[in-house]
């Protein structure tokens, strides 16, 4: 991490520490937005980050995007970060200026057949706040990007875990407000919305453990703080093994795709994409489990933090594919490779 | 706590250190070809003299080690590259594994001059093989409790004791051992110091192999009966042993070899799988494991990177050894899960299902060696500032 680095990691702590308090959490799980949090993060240009200097941008990379996405994870900042980011990166590839507003991306591809001349007809599931956006980004089956208003978008209400809305759209004769070809293939958002997320869990499993310790420590029980117990011990370890494991990959994950890209059939970065998305929603499962397990009933109240960010994780997990997806396609890629060729992929 | 010194930073690797890896690859394609799968599955407990000695000639051993005494005063990184290769490939590392893991590196910084121009160009050539006294028969994970005794004499130090689960005795060269110089109730810790022993000129020193649930015999006990060492065979500080211990064991608890014991298996069960039919779910349970394999890799390239770098990685180097136990254990039941296939003994069946046979026995081990698994969460849980 450079020094620049290091600066935007702090601001973006800052502000959320002061913002993402547990009444803000309670409360903006009912209303679903938050003016001030959404004016204080655009004020931020978090969704800048990814969007070139040529087109008033940071000019970030994928790292940079990962640490302001794992301090989201952290904070379980309730708000569309990561989404506004990677709708500036898809616009910035197609050589668009991203409009002034709220973005919601199409998580899934949008089919060619929708597009009628200026505007498009098809419904789109699980849109990550879908029901707030201005407008909308996403690629079509031809790796297009398109770009629609949100006038004749019929809303369904859908919600994660967490009361994150995962919106059920429907798109009639919406206009077109943006096309263009870029560089990106046409499954980019699923891949890239996976490396966001696993960077997100990396954040709330660090944020678990970190409440882990701090409970474990405080609590006291047979005459010596919880964590003084071997057993407690061991959990907290398990934890944090899991922890860092998937923020390793997510981090490496993110300097593989700024470095090779996931366009073409070569070792690019969709094998360290698979592996963190993987790997990240593996561990959901034991972080979460432990988690509880250590916290005992307190962790299981709405009043006690934790349920913010395990809520999280469930949801997290599998949005843009869990583990079987993604190791089913690990497994084809040893498939292809074959024994010998696999650590020479691996490490390539 | 503080989350960050649980991150494992990343360092860019060096061109030179691409161009290594290939070269060394392409040295072990031809070196291996007619190694058997089975062989290769025994890794670090392989053991082949001339393999080690053709290693020493490329350059390969003693790599970080001072040009003075035989080293090549090559980065962390490149070391690295070569053990990470070695251990994927499945090379017989085992006759110089441990003098060039740790006991090069401990003479380096802990011997006499005499010491360090004898040993280190032997070491750096792959002909000495070490071995480590540290376990004892009343003394595992309590290292701290160990009660052979060094006396001091007008000769120099006289040994009495039994040193335990000593890998290699039998064939080493030399031994660097812990022994209590001072047996005072309230120096435990301050009691103990090491010793250089050349196994070949001190008598008084019995190994007896013993023989592991393989079958095999690797590992020893070595018993020491007034066994006389010159004055200068006390290796670093009188009284230093503990802390010399335990910077020892940072450099046993820090390689690639912490998740690469099964390497071999995870390749043979790809071949195998890939000639039949694996469906949707099969693919899913062994993309999972490729998935842990690589991200250990990258934590593990971290830890080589922390030691380049002059940081200290102990805490995250407990962290892959305590997953990369978890994974390399994992691996034979969840293979025999995937391919119905009896695991066999060398000899017998295909070549998979003789490495599944080999490996299935061996990991008991793999959480055992250079520090249980309740040690290093022990270690990770003062990391986390709970011990």
């Amino acid at each position: 991490m450079n020094d620049t680095q290091k600066m935007l990691e702090d601001s973006v702590t800052r502000l959320f520490s002061d913002l993402i308090t547990r009444e803000a959490l309670t409360r903006i799980e009912e209303t679903t937005w938050d003016v001030p949090l959404w004016q204080a993060i655009t004020d931020l240009g978090l969704p800048q980050v990814l969007i070139s200097e040529a087109r008033e941008g940071m000019g970030g990379s994928w790292v940079d995007a990962f640490l302001v996405a794992r301090a989201c994870g952290r904070h379980a900042v309730p708000a569309p970060v990561p989404e506004q980011m990677l709708a500036g990166f898809l616009c910035d590839q197609a050589s668009l200026l991203l409009p002034a507003g709220i973005a919601g991306v199409l998580p899934a591809p949008v089919p060619v057949a929708a597009l009628k001349g200026d505007n498009a007809s098809f419904s789109a599931a699980r849109v990550p706040w879908g029901r707030h956006a201005d407008f909308f980004v996403g690629l079509t089956e031809a790796g297009h990007l398109v770009m629609l208003s949100n006038t004749g978008v019929t809303v369904r209400e859908e919600a994660n875990l967490a009361r994150e809305p995962r919106d059920h759209l429907t798109f009639e004769a919406t206009p077109l407000i943006g096309h263009a070809a870029g560089g990106l293939p046409a499954d980019s958002v699923r891949w890239l919305g996976a490396l966001l997320r696993s960077a997100q869990i990396s954040g709330a499993a660090a944020a678990c453990l970190e409440l882990s310790v701090k409970y474990t420590s405080e609590r006291v029980q047979f005459g010596r703080a919880l964590s003084q117990f071997q057993a407690i011990q061991h959990h907290l370890a398990e934890i944090a093994g899991e922890m860092a494991s998937v923020d390793t990959m997510a981090m490496v994950a993110c300097r593989a795709f700024d470095a090779r890209g996931i366009n073409g059939t070569d070792r690019n970065a969709r094998f360290d994409i698979a592996v963190a998305k993987c790997r990240a929603s593996e561990a959901v499962e034991p972080i979460t489990r432990l988690s509880h397990q250590v916290h005992g009933a307190i962790g299981f109240t709405y009043e006690y933090d934790l349920q913010f960010l395990t809520r999280r994780l469930w949801s997290w997990r599998a949005e843009f594919g869990a583990q079987g997806e993604w190791g089913k396609y690990l497994g084809g890629v040893a498939m292809d490779q074959g024994g010998d060729q696999l650590w020479p992929y691996m490490t390539a | 706590m503080n989350i960050d010194t649980l991150r494992f930073p990343h360092f860019e690797s060096p061109p030179e250190v691409d161009a290594l890896r290939q070269e060394v690859r392409a040295f072990l394609a031809e070196e291996l070809t007619t190694v058997k799968p089975v062989m290769r599955s025994n890794t670090w407990d392989g053991v082949d003299p001339a393999f080690s000695r053709k290693l020493g000639a490329r350059g390969w051993l003693g790599m970080t080690l001072p040009k003075t005494y035989g080293g090549h005063e090559r980065s962390m990184l490149e070391r690295y590259v070569v053990v990470e290769e070695t251990l994927a490939a499945g090379a017989p590392v085992g006759y110089h594994w441990i003098a060039d893991r740790q006991s090069g590196p401990m003479v380096v910084r802990l011997g006499t001059e005499a010491q360090k121009h004898k040993i280190v160009p032997a070491i750096a050539r792959g002909e000495a093989c070490f071995a480590i006294g540290m376990s004892e028969p009343d003394s595992g994970s309590d290292l701290a409790s160990v009660k052979s005794r060094a006396e001091k004499v007008p000769e120099g130090w006289r040994l009495n004791g039994t040193k335990l689960w000593t890998t290699g005795a039998h064939r080493a060269n030399y031994m660097i051992a812990l022994f209590r110089t001072d047996s005072s109730p309230d120096a435990k810790h301050r009691g103990l110091s090491q010793f250089l022993i050349d196994m070949n000129e001190v008598s008084g020193i019995t190994p007896r192999p013993i023989r592991d649930l393989t079958g095999r015999r690797h590992f020893n006990e070595v018993s020491f009966v007034d066994a006389l060492l010159p004055a200068d065979a006390l290796l670093g500080k009188e009284g230093d042993g503990w802390k010399q211990v335990t910077a020892e064991l940072a450099y046993e608890r820090s390689g690639p070899e912490r998740y690469l014991s099964c390497f071999v298996l995870l390749t043979e069960l790809v071949k195998i799988l890939k000639g039949g039919n694996a469906n949707a779910e099969i693919l899913a349970k062994l993309g999972k494991e490729i998935a842990w394999a690589t991200s250990l890799r990258n934590m593990s390239l971290s830890v080589a990177g922390m030691l380049s770098a002059g940081q200290d990685p102990s805490l995250q180097a407990s962290v892959v050894k305590d997953l990369g136990c978890h994974f390399e254990q994992r691996l034979p039941g969840l293979a025999q899960e995937l391919v119905e296939l009896e695991p066999t003994l060398a000899g017998t069946g295909v070549d998979y299902q003789q490495v599944l046979g080999n490996l299935m026995q061996l990991a008991p081990s793999f959480s055992l060696r250079g520090g249980t698994l309740e040690i290093l969460r022990g270690i990770i849980a003062r990391g986390l500032g709970v011990r």
